[in-house]
């Protein structure tokens, strides 16, 4: 099976170059023979990553221990759950997960496209398939994940303990889909540049394709999040890691994009923005390769065996002269009339949210990419942390929630006073409210506290103004037809997808931004060393440790399970179970922490340590609005879901869309 | 004057964003001091200590706590940290010399950047007719046509 494996490796590679190739020929030279024969290739090409992919996952679950990458991520005792997703464990594994997932893309693109538009869709097949043939290369002459033992050994090294956790399953998979997905409106605008076909037809094209992406990079982000707030037990969930920030520099992008490219379906603008915000949140998902590749930054996510560094910036360098190239080759192709009717209007302030988001992910690059500066400038290789990053990016991050209440009230093409005031008046009279209301309340002595009161106050007149939003057009409705308030709210939001759903998306935003605010701002944590029967208070909660339990979990995993009762009001109120887990061959052990959470905080034990006597050291945070990110992050699920889903009106202003373009270039078959 | 007023407003935001607060709060002193120093461990975790839960960070913290109780500062422990380690210790450039650099280039970037927006913006409302300020009636419309005209915007996805 390993050989098969790997023959399809190469067969991939062949194919996917023939059929870039040949997808180039066809669109050059009008020749539809070697198009017909060039839309074989991705079904082909797919086939084989599959294949492979399957015997890369056999050799996993049959402990094939021949094969060096299953042997580095793998052992006999590990649960099957984590045979599977040991897959992409490791660079290699995760290469080819990446193949995996593009030659998937690349397949549905074909089939939802074939015979449409033939200007551009050959083009933009050929790009995604260049990109497939460079991580294809890498699998099969860099990094084979087939690679032999040619004495292969008993057991496994084994998966790293951090490694095995459940979101390990969720987080990268997610994460790579957002990043792939990218592949594809990249793919289709480097496709319009070449063809020169620069009207808004490849925005229509890859706009599910852009929002998909765009929702499974956000979630990503916050599973990434949310795994480091359950496995590594520091009572935090972000903590501004070179590799947290390069999957977090190009969702800002694409937020960026899929606000600036509504005014270029509106007004025909802006042309060459959206073209270079789309190539750069490709060029940042490749830069987030590079860095866990690589090995430049110091990075707790990078690989082992981080080699590829220069395979990653040559093919970086490549894209990001094509595409600057590109873009100055049709500059007079991208010039758009770009006429405003006010200063005040809602392009200005989309404009501004631009700027906004763009400022967040220069300055997350510019603190990612410092340390090497550093030492080029001063021979001095210095760290750029958490306190840069929230010191730097929580003023902007305050600018851009204000934004978010602004735009959606803010009329298109020219707000007036009386507009302005009508549509202002309620939420900034909700801020002003919350604002007199918190301020006898809340402590304001640091600037944290400072910011997280501003952030409040901001979430309360966004939310209020997206509220409105709803309200009137539920209103509206029920004054034109006989419904009920939650019939017309639906009917509304249903008829208006995408923009009600990005309103919701909005909501969401706005409660992860008051998690993060309460969750930094107010919380708090204390460590006792305690014997078994003694008590500690922290916020509130009577805290009594039990007992300390022993488990052979598994012939290499040993979990040692601290008992602690926890009491409320002279109540016993939960009873938490914080471990440490140890695993044979494993320099570490790894904390398994609790938590107990509500809306109001979550209660997070960690078993930080524990002596031969049963004598514990327990750590306890009492975290603030955490559960409001969580939350925050399920809304938004729902409002780009609520965004994404096909729309009647739209599919039969496609359909035109394509009738027309059919009369215009007559497809092969019809030929 | 104008343009002046919006440069004061931003270095105040720059100032504040950068600038210290200092924290008095004798609890809060190790927590300051793990917030600004890096884990040391033989791994190379790369984490900051705060967020660090290795066998190293737990020694490195009750090490500071006993030179906090012997009544050593918070700027003595990291200079002596940095004296040992050198800069990388630091969890954040320092505020002085080129580290300053990494501060304040993101914001100048940002300003930068507005100055460019507000100028793009201006030349745009300029092409169109550059009568902005001219507040537009809304026109009296009849009732039927008003509410023709919302069930219509209903099915108009925006």
């Amino acid at each position: 099976m390993n050989d098969i494996g790997e023959f399809t490796l190469l067969l991939a590679l062949a194919t996917a170059l023939y059929g870039c190739v040949a997808y180039v020929m066809s669109a050059r030279g009008n020749r539809i023979d070697l198009y017909l024969s060039a839309d074989k290739t991705p079904f082909i090409v797919w086939v084989c990553v599959t294949i492979s992919s399957i015997c890369l996952w056999r050799a996993f679950l049959t402990d094939d221990f021949s094969l060096q990458y299953v042997w580095a991520y793998s052992n006999i005792e590990l649960d099957t759950f984590y045979k599977v997703s040991s897959f992409w464990g490791g660079q290699k594994g995760s290469l080819l997960f990446w193949a995996l997932l593009l030659s998937t893309y690349m397949l549905v693109v074909c089939f939802q496209n074939r015979k449409k538009n033939l200007r551009v869709v050959p083009y933009a097949m050929a790009v995604m398939l260049a990109i497939l043939i460079f991580f294809l290369f890498l699998i099969n002459f860099s990094t084979n994940p087939f690679e032999r033992i040619p004495l292969p050994p008993e057991d496994g090294r084994g998966l790293n303990p951090l490694l095995q956790n459940y979101w390990m399953v969720i987080h990268p998979p997610t994460l790579y889909l957002g990043y792939v997905g990218f592949t594809v409106p990249f793919a289709f605008a480097v496709a319009a540049l070449i063809s020169k076909d620069l009207d808004d037809g490849w925005i229509r094209m890859t706009r599910k394709w852009t929002l998909i992406s765009w929702f499974f990079l956000c979630m990503g982000n916050l599973f990434g999040a949310s795994w480091a707030y359950v496995e590594l037990g520091w009572g935090g969930y972000w903590a501004w890691d070179p590799v947290e920030n390069a999957a977090f520099m190009p969702l800002l992008i694409a937020t960026a994009y899929l606000h600036s490219v509504m005014i270029q379906e509106k007004k025909d603008m802006m042309k060459v923005w959206n073209m270079s915000l789309i190539l750069l949140t490709f060029v940042m998902t490749l830069f987030g390769t590079f860095i866990t590749r690589s090995g430049l930054i110091q990075s707790v996510h990078t690989f082992d065996e981080a080699t590829l560094g220069y395979y990653f910036l040559a093919f970086l360098f490549v894209i990001i002269a094509a595409c600057i190239g590109l873009i100055i080759a049709r500059l007079p192709l991208l010039k758009s009339a770009n006429e405003l009717d006010s200063f005040l209007s809602r392009e200005s302030s989309f404009l501004f949210n631009n700027l906004v988001l763009l400022g967040i992910a220069f300055a997350t690059f510019w603190g990612t990419i410092f340390p090497i500066i550093s030492e080029a400038v001063r021979g001095v290789k210095i760290t750029v942390g958490p306190p840069f990053y929230n010191q730097v990016n929580v003023p902007i991050g305050l600018a851009l929630l204000a934004l978010i209440g602004i735009g959606p009230v803010i009329a298109w093409r020219r707000a007036t006073f009386s507009n302005l005031k009508k549509n202002f008046l309620k939420p900034v009279l909700a801020g002003i409210v919350t604002a007199v209301a918190l301020f006898p309340v809340i402590p304001l002595g640091s600037r944290t506290e400072i910011y997280t009161y501003v952030t409040f106050v901001l979430c309360v007149f966004v939310l209020t103004s997206i509220l409105t939003e709803f309200y009137k057009g539920m209103v509206s409705r029920m004054g034109l037809h006989d419904e009920s308030a939650v019939g017309a709210l639906a009917t509304v939001t249903w008829r208006n997808k995408r923009r009600y759903g990005g309103y919701i998306v909005h909501i969401g935003v706005v409660l992860i931004f008051a998690g993060i605010a309460g969750s930094q701002a107010y919380g708090t944590h204390t460590e006792k060393h305690l014997k078994i029967g003694e008590s500690f208070k922290i916020r509130g909660y009577t805290i009594t440790y039990e007992k300390l339990v022993a488990v052979e979990a598994t012939n290499i995993k040993t979990r040692i399970i601290a008992q602690l009762a926890v009491e409320r009001d002279g109540k016993r109120y939960w009873t938490g179970h914080p471990e440490k887990e140890f695993y044979k061959g494993q320099n570490q052990p790894v904390s398994e922490v609790d938590v107990l959470s509500t809306w109001k905080e979550d209660l997070y034990m960690i078993l930080a340590d524990f002596r031969e006597d049963e004598s514990a050291t327990i750590k306890v945070y009492v975290n603030p609005m955490v559960s409001w990110m969580w939350t925050g992050g399920w809304i938004i699920a729902l409002g780009s879901m609520v965004s994404m889903w096909p729309d009647r009106l739209e599919q039969r202003r496609r359909l035109d869309r394509i009738r027309k373009q059919e009369q215009l270039f007559p497809s092969p078959a019809q030929e | 004057m104008q343009t002046s007023k919006i440069l004061m407003g931003l270095f105040v935001l720059v100032w504040i964003s950068i600038g210290q607060v200092s924290v008095v709060s004798a609890g809060a002193l190790l927590q300051d001091l793990e917030n600004a120093l890096m884990c040391k461990c033989d791994d190379k975790c790369g984490k900051v200590l705060i967020n660090c839960t290795c066998a190293t960070s737990d020694k490195t913290r009750a090490k500071f706590s006993k030179m906090l109780d012997s009544g050593l500062t918070i700027e003595q422990i990291i200079k002596m940290q940095v004296d040992e380690y050198g800069e990388t210790v630091l969890s954040a450039p320092t505020k002085f010399g080129f580290n300053l650099t990494a501060w304040v280039t993101p914001f100048v970037a940002l300003i930068a950047g507005g100055f460019g927006v507000r100028k793009v913006l201006l030349a745009w409302v300029g092409k169109k007719d550059g009568g902005d300020s001219i507040e537009v009636p809304e026109p009296e419309i009849p009732e039927k046509y008003s509410k023709r005209l919302k069930d219509e915007l209903d099915g108009i996805e925006l």
